[in-house]
């Protein structure tokens, strides 16, 4: 069955994690997305673990797999002034051209919009950073766990008498990609019914400051401003984070409505909880951790949902993966590298029902297609290809 | 391609033509407004007298003394409103006309059931085959997890984001916005739009369903290979954290002065830009004359950082510490942009409208909503269209405002 994006072909030049987020959006779906780095300049996250056996190298990353499965990879010495030899005939290939690097780099090695623009009037050209391509910061590197500190959602998560905790991973780069995504498709459709290219810019935080659009209004009309709380959240009966039997066990239980309330009395089936709902909330929260405390927390888990209240375990990320949901789902897709062997790379979190998404292959190994696409999708000869390595350009 | 604005003439948007209707009490509305930034015409089908949505707290008092939540004017600027009833055979006609002539429908669990959804589902695609019918649940569709239970906290949980949040003396913490659905909105309007360029370029229509549960997942990172490769399930922290796949404990969150910043100077991983930011600080703590032997005595982001022992990781701490502690915030970043230093104030909402960066780049637009009296700005711009920009903002509607006309349109554009 036909992916949506069949027939489309990608250049990628983004690295890290927002930029080939959206990149493997595409390649999941059918694109055949060529991804560029070299040994000069490869995919950071390549350096960062966690390494298959715990030993780094330039292709055992799992965290850089999960962000590139079904992508080909071409290695290419972009700083090299001769590197267009190669760059321009990719990008009268492409349909797309994404980037992630700082503002202004792009164009230092001479194929910034207006250049890629000349080769191919078509193209659409995503330019993917933390701050955005100009304003004071724009030039300032950085990664997304400062886009999530900037934007508002940092200050927002943890206790209100410590300092802020911080929320896992680096925030930005996970919020950018869905916004980006649907930026360059709605490109694509408008490319599609007038020919039209352009030309997309992209900012992690600007993006990520969507999700505190509502505390943004509500500090210029009211003057109040929202604070992190812990897991206090006052519309609602109830609702936190209690123990359960083991070690770091957890769950969360949300109370919106008295019937639930009914059923979770019913559940925990604890005299004392009703007595410090009257009290306060904090005697509340106190009392159903202790009605927790010794419940195995899947058991309880199932035993709410089953009488419509919601609840969820905290999950590591071997839970995740033992998931009967996320199983059931088809979430992880095993795919074999190489060098790293099989691994259960993440699929997206929608579901087509006429052109199912598909990861086709692991990621690449840097360079792993390099003489492929130079013959087979760009014609250059075998020649050609042997004097390009000999320069030292395919590096 | 442009359009008429007043007397200007403007671009036309990305999205111009296409029509979404949008079923939301939350994630919907979250979707339909990303695709009516993105230049869609949204219809907000909503009950008579308005949805629910409306009134989710915290909310505005208006100057007629009315209420109007926060949630709910954040992401419904720039739809159409109408109010129709589902529960009626009219009501039920009026629909199927709609979507006779819609592209896209958004709708999330909050507002539909599971059977409420696969009712209308089957109006609106027998009525327009061509139709993306996009649902945004807890967990997807799948029996029999469809129809569980959840909010925004415990997509957070089963998401894996809840366990690696906050200080290890303490329950694990959620963000404290609704970021589970708002990611599943944005979601949403993205693989809607994949679904409907297929449609464009001649594929069929079809359901797209979003599990929230799968975009929490995706906010790790890392978490899941962490596990797989090494065993190793990350612990959540406070200011103090295992970072990435670490085995050992780095500080991230600073004080200072007057407030907080994030930085992690030492031990990330990360390659050259954390040796270049940390040499930049050590080259100001040295101008200002904090020297200590601590601060050169490992490599402290190159390739053997996985090797040096905690105690040295924590007396390098100590000793930025009292750096950091003794400058302001804007002090801070000032110098972190001249020179490269990879710190960010860690912004709180007053900061993140004042911001002057977000200033300078237009990333806020007003909005004078004059029948509610409210004059109020937008974090508007999330992304610049070089040949279509987003849609200029208009007030969100007032329930079922567009039924005249959009019944009267609707009977033109499908005669």
């Amino acid at each position: 069955m036909a992916g949506v994006f069949d027939g489309l072909k990608v250049v990628d030049f983004t690295w890290a994690a927002a930029g080939p987020i959206i990149t493997k959006q595409l390649a999941d779906n059918g694109a055949t997305v060529i991804k560029v780095e070299s040994r000069r300049h490869p995919d950071s996250i390549r350096l960062g673990g966690p390494f298959i056996a715990d030993k780094p190298g330039i292709n055992r990353s799992g965290f850089f797999a999960d962000f590139n499965s079904s992508k080909l990879g071409i290695a290419l010495d972009l700083a090299r002034k001769d590197a267009i030899q190669i760059v321009e005939p990719l990008v009268r290939w492409a349909d797309i051209v994404a980037e992630s690097f700082r503002p202004g780099i792009m164009q230092q090695w001479g194929i910034g919009y207006e250049t890629l623009r000349e080769i191919n009037p078509r193209v659409v050209m995503l330019s993917s950073s933390l701050y955005g391509a100009d304003g004071p910061w724009a030039r300032h590197p950085g990664y997304g766990a400062q886009g999530a500190a900037l934007s508002g959602l940092h200050a927002l998560t943890g206790w209100p008498d410590r300092p802020p905790a911080i929320p896992k991973g680096a925030y930005s780069d996970s919020v950018s990609p869905r916004f980006g995504a649907a930026a360059l498709v709605a490109a694509l459709i408008h490319r599609e019914k007038t020919g039209e290219g352009q030309h997309i810019e992209l900012s992690q935080i600007e993006t990520t400051a969507q999700l505190v659009a509502p505390q943004l209004l509500q500090l210029q009309h009211d003057g109040v401003e929202a604070q992190r709380a812990g897991n206090r959240k006052t519309d609602s009966i109830l609702h936190g984070v209690y123990p359960c039997s083991g070690n770091e066990r957890w769950i969360a239980i949300e109370i919106e409505t008295e019937p639930q309330w009914r059923s979770l009395l019913d559940v925990l089936n604890d005299s004392n909880l009703s007595e410090a709902r009257r009290q306060s909330i904090d005697a509340l929260d106190t009392a159903v951790a202790i009605a927790t405390r010794r419940r195995d927390a899947f058991a309880l888990m199932s035993e709410l949902r089953t009488v419509g209240v919601p609840a969820g375990v905290a999950f590591t990320g071997s839970d995740l993966l033992e998931d009967p949901v996320l199983r059931a789902r088809g979430h992880f897709w095993p795919l074999e590298h190489s060098e790293m062997g099989t691994l259960a790379y993440n699929g997206p979190a929608y579901r087509f029902e006429a052109t199912p998404s598909r990861l086709t292959r692991p990621a690449p190994l840097l360079g792993e297609h390099t003489d492929e696409v130079l013959k087979d999708v760009l014609g250059f000869s075998d020649d050609e290809i042997a004097r390009f390595h000999a320069s030292g350009l395919l590096q | 391609m442009t359009a008429q604005i007043g007397d200007k003439p403007v671009p036309a948007c990305a999205l111009a033509g296409v029509r979404v209707l949008e079923l939301s009490y939350f994630a919907a509305a979250v979707a339909g407004r990303t695709l009516s930034s993105l230049g869609a015409e949204v219809i907000k089908i909503e009950p008579p007298g308005g949805e629910l949505a409306r009134l989710r707290s915290p909310c505005a008092r208006l100057e007629d003394g009315s209420q109007l939540s926060y949630d709910w004017l954040a992401f419904n600027v720039g739809k159409r409103s109408v109010c129709i009833d589902l529960d009626t055979e009219q009501g039920l006609a009026a629909f199927s006309r709609l979507t006779a002539s819609a592209d896209i429908v958004v709708s999330d669990f909050q507002r539909l059931s599971i059977e409420e959804s696969n009712r209308l589902a089957a109006i609106a695609r027998s009525a327009n085959p061509k139709m993306i019918w996009t649902e945004i649940l807890p967990f997807g569709r799948g029996e029999p997890y469809q129809s569980y239970p959840a909010t925004d906290t415990i997509l957070q949980a089963l998401g894996g984001h809840l366990f690696l949040n906050g200080d290890i003396d303490r329950p694990p913490v959620r963000i404290g916005v609704p970021v589970a659905l708002v990611q599943g909105g944005v979601e949403a309007a993205s693989a809607a739009l994949m679904a409907y360029y297929h449609v464009v370029r001649g594929g069929p229509g079809q359901r797209v369903d979003i599990s929230i549960q799968e975009c929490i997942v995706w906010t790790l990172l890392n978490t899941t290979m962490a596990w797989q490769i090494l065993g190793l399930t990350e612990m959540r922290g406070g200011a103090v954290r295992k970072e990435r796949a670490n085995r050992f404990y780095t500080r991230l969150v600073w004080h200072c002065l007057d407030g907080y910043v994030f930085f992690g100077p030492v031990g990330g991983g990360g390659g050259a830009a954390r040796e270049k930011s940390y040499a930049a600080l050590l080259k100001w703590m040295r101008e200002d004359g904090f020297e200590d032997e601590i601060l050169t005595r490992h490599e402290w982001n190159g390739d053997k950082q996985f090797d040096i022992p905690q105690e040295d990781y924590d007396a390098v701490t100590a000793v930025i510490s009292r750096f950091i502690s003794s400058k302001s915030t804007e002090r801070l970043m000032t110098r972190a942009v001249a020179e490269r230093i990879l710190l960010a104030p860690i912004s709180a909402i007053r900061d993140v409208f004042e911001n002057e960066h977000f200033c300078k780049r237009g990333f806020y637009e007003l909005i004078d909503d004059q029948t509610r009296g409210l004059t109020l700005a937008y974090p508007a711009r999330w992304a610049n269209l070089s040949a279509t920009p987003l849609s200029p903002l208009l007030p969100s509607p007032s329930p079922g405002q567009d039924n005249d006309l959009l019944l009267e349109r609707v009977e033109t554009r499908t005669a």
